[in-house]
């Protein structure tokens, strides 16, 4: 049965009720992508809300509507079918990429310009009007079977007493690890928007003193410079790993050192190599509470 | 034949579900017909429940217009082992509402007490809407299962379209309290309407 925290079930029936705000659910989903036992629940809680969709009192439509539908359909391309799954999250390496929208608001094109602009081949990001949860929504539907694998792997690992962290390619086991904070029965969540229009979100587990930054929407750095994490508690700073952004805007970063609810987790931009201790202002600071 | 065999409930219902998920599997292969019986079955439910929602007729047939679009361009994301079309399109065409909703919130009066008196007027609407029995009375039944405080935070949220942190707002309650009863209802309702967990 489920193991999943308190504070992810709420989560999970708000999201799925349509109750969360946009940073809310862009952060949720987030998460979201890297836990297969939290889509089973979101899926199950979605069938129960589209019940209460159905339920209301049909209406029809004007005239007009259904046949200037079928002309913009017969002048619209449609997405093609995934290709054999590849990436875990959305295509990185299309062609197409490079025009993509990394942003929140640079997602808000107008559909049909968004979607003649995408040659037919690629394996487009999708252009949806560019809510995040949209966004989330289409890949929700599409998860790649890989990724679900590799996250029950990782389950797996930590319950043959690995701990995936200590792995040794870090970067290619912080969304495993991510994964595990999740199902953790004490995991919980909390979001904030940073400068700029990215969100970011802090899964962490008291339990398993791990912490994990998920971010969307971060800008890219000079190659001198890089984002530096910190442990907050009190006067007490304590550096927490340095990491840096593609053009995805796309990061999940599990925190070096233990995590101990309560902690504030800050982070600063600064030079590539780090500094012992912030040297800027921080773009984002989440608190967490006590246990 | 067999007379104590279980009935099963929606026996009346499934039919149009697995309608639905068989011409949307059409349609992402670029059948432009399967998409106008995608239409025909689901453009009235689709518009139901953004006005639902979005209360201005007009500004609901241009959501459910843009919404049904997106449901031509993105069908190949659309994995009918993941769930049915029928709520793919639903939450689609929910989420596209809600979206409207909240950034008309500026025009929109969205104060304590016309929530509440919306919230009567959309129960009186739900009950009325005898077209969709079979579905109509399953939920309605299993509505009625739900405490009062729960229904209430559930149908400010999900008919509403009120985010949960507005919903304490406009009830005065923290917002653990409204995290608390959405979860509680939707668990209750899951439960009701015999959906797996």
């Amino acid at each position: 049965m489920s193991a999943l925290s308190n504070d992810m079930l709420e989560t999970a029936a708000a999201y799925a009720l349509g109750a969360l705000d946009a940073d809310e659910a862009a952060a949720f989903e987030s998460v979201l992508a890297t836990s297969p036992e939290l889509q089973r629940e979101v899926e199950s809680l979605r069938e129960v809300s589209g019940m209460l969709g159905a339920a209301t009192a049909p209406v029809a439509p004007s005239a007009g509507l259904k046949q200037s539908l079928m002309a913009q359909v017969a002048a619209t391309p449609q997405l093609p079918r995934e290709q054999a799954p590849a990436a875990p999250t959305e295509p990185t390496a299309a062609p197409s990429d490079a025009a993509a929208p990394s942003h929140a608001a640079a997602h808000r094109a107008p559909t049909l310009a968004a979607v003649s602009a995408t040659p037919a081949a690629a394996p487009a990001p999708i252009p949806m009007s560019g809510l995040a949860s949209e966004k989330a929504n289409a890949r929700w539907f599409s998860r790649p079977a890989s990724l679900v694998a590799a996250a029950a792997a990782a389950v797996a690992l930590f319950f043959g007493g690995v701990f995936a962290a200590d792995l040794v390619n870090p970067a290619a086991n912080d969304q495993q690890v991510l994964a595990q904070v999740v199902a953790a029965p004490d995991a919980t969540v909390a979001s904030s928007e940073v400068a700029g229009g990215a969100t970011a979100s802090l899964v962490s587990s008291e339990s398993l003193g791990v912490s994990v930054m998920v971010f969307d929407g971060l800008d890219e750095l000079s190659s001198d410079e890089a984002y530096a994490l910190w442990y907050i508690t009190g006067d007490e700073i304590a550096p927490a790993g340095l990491f840096t952004v593609d053009g995805s805007g796309e990061v999940v970063q599990v925190l070096d050192g233990e995590f101990v609810a309560g902690t504030v987790v800050g982070v600063t931009v600064e030079p590539a190599d780090g500094s012992p201790q912030p040297t800027s202002e921080p773009i984002v600071a989440i608190a967490t509470t006590e246990a | 034949m067999h007379p104590d065999l279980p009935v099963a409930t929606d026996v009346d219902a499934a039919p149009v579900v697995d309608q639905a998920t068989a011409l949307l599997v059409r349609v992402a292969d670029g059948d432009q017909r399967a998409f106008s019986e995608l239409y025909d079955l689901m453009a009235s439910r689709m518009l139901g429940l953004v006005r639902h929602v979005l209360k201005d007729h007009a500004q609901s047939e241009e959501v459910v217009q843009e919404v049904l679009l997106e449901v031509w361009q993105t069908a190949s994301r659309f994995d009918p082992n993941k769930g049915k079309a029928v709520t793919w399109m639903l939450t689609m065409a929910h989420r596209r509402a809600i979206d409207r909703v909240r950034s008309a919130q500026a025009s929109r009066d969205r104060d304590t007490k016309i929530g509440i008196r919306d919230l009567g007027r959309e129960v009186d609407t739900v009950s009325e809407s005898a077209e969709i029995s079979i579905e109509h009375k399953r939920v309605e039944k299993a509505m009625a299962r739900l405490s009062d405080l729960q229904r209430q935070a559930v149908e400010l949220a999900y008919y509403g379209g009120y985010t949960q942190s507005e919903v304490a707002e406009m009830l005065n309650i923290p917002l653990g309290t409204v995290k608390t009863r959405l979860r509680d209802g939707l668990i209750r309702l899951r439960t009701e309407l015999g959906v797996a967990s």
